[in-house]
């Protein structure tokens, strides 16, 4: 189990714990694009480091995000396929 | 009486003077409810993340407004009832709550609370004169976020 010591991962820590300040709100979509992935999924606390408490808020502040539009819900639609294959 | 705050998507082809007075009766029933409007911020035209009804841009507006909980009911009826708005949210703030996208009203609404109330009085007074369409702009402190974080998940 050498390859173990070889890396030591950075350690996560939950960025809105870390800064007070730092906005956690469906308006700020540029933020919360941190937390999902490319395809539009939000990503894994174990993931991204987000604390428990700041993952739940930021799970319903990504939703609301994205009902207005501000943020997607996924980066592949399906019109789209159809139009791809058809 | 509750803070609460709407955002509302309006039709992107709509002439400014519809969308003016759109608002203007929005925030007429709020007023009319014994409410308070405390903030018309006007994001203007802005790129969706999604097409909805076809279009890929939108005009956000977002009021800020103190009111009872049935006014919020009556004013989600009548943002129903119109078919300029194509979506809305009204969210319950915070009691302290500071805006955190448009900083020009965040400052006015938060140091002066108190010189909005006579606006108030008449209909109208506070209306989208906040022609600052500041979106999202600087992030306040800004902390090194590209991390490996983004990475997560199978593609």
């Amino acid at each position: 189990m050498s390859f173990k010591k070889k890396f030591t991962p950075k350690r996560k820590f939950c960025k809105f714990c870390a800064h007070k300040d730092y906005p956690l709100d469906y308006k700020r979509p540029d933020i919360l694009r941190d937390f999902i992935n490319e395809r539009g999924k939000i990503i894994a606390r174990r993931i991204t480091g987000t604390c428990a408490k700041h993952q739940r808020r930021l799970t319903t502040e990504i939703k609301r995000s994205r009902q207005m539009a501000l943020l997607l819900y996924t980066a592949v639609h399906s019109s789209e396929v159809q139009k791809k294959m058809g | 009486m509750r803070k609460y705050e709407t955002l509302v998507l309006l039709n992107p082809e709509m002439p400014a003077e519809t969308s003016q007075a759109l608002i203007g009766s929005l925030t007429g029933i709020v007023e009319r409810e014994n409410g308070q409007i405390l903030t018309v911020d006007d994001w203007g035209m802005k790129d969706l993340a999604y097409p909805v009804r076809k279009r890929m841009r939108g005009h956000y507006v977002r009021l800020e407004f103190i009111a009872q909980g049935n006014t919020v009911a009556e004013l989600e009826r009548n943002i129903r009832i119109n078919d300029g708005i194509y979506k809305f949210i009204t969210v319950q703030l915070d009691e302290d709550y500071v805006a955190v996208v448009a900083e020009p009203a965040t400052a006015e609404a938060a140091a002066a609370p108190a010189p909005v109330e006579p606006a108030a009085a008449e209909p109208a007074a506070a209306e989208p004169v906040a022609a600052e369409p500041v979106v999202a702009e600087p992030a306040p402190a800004e902390p090194a976020v590209a991390e490996p974080a983004a990475e997560g998940g199978e593609s």
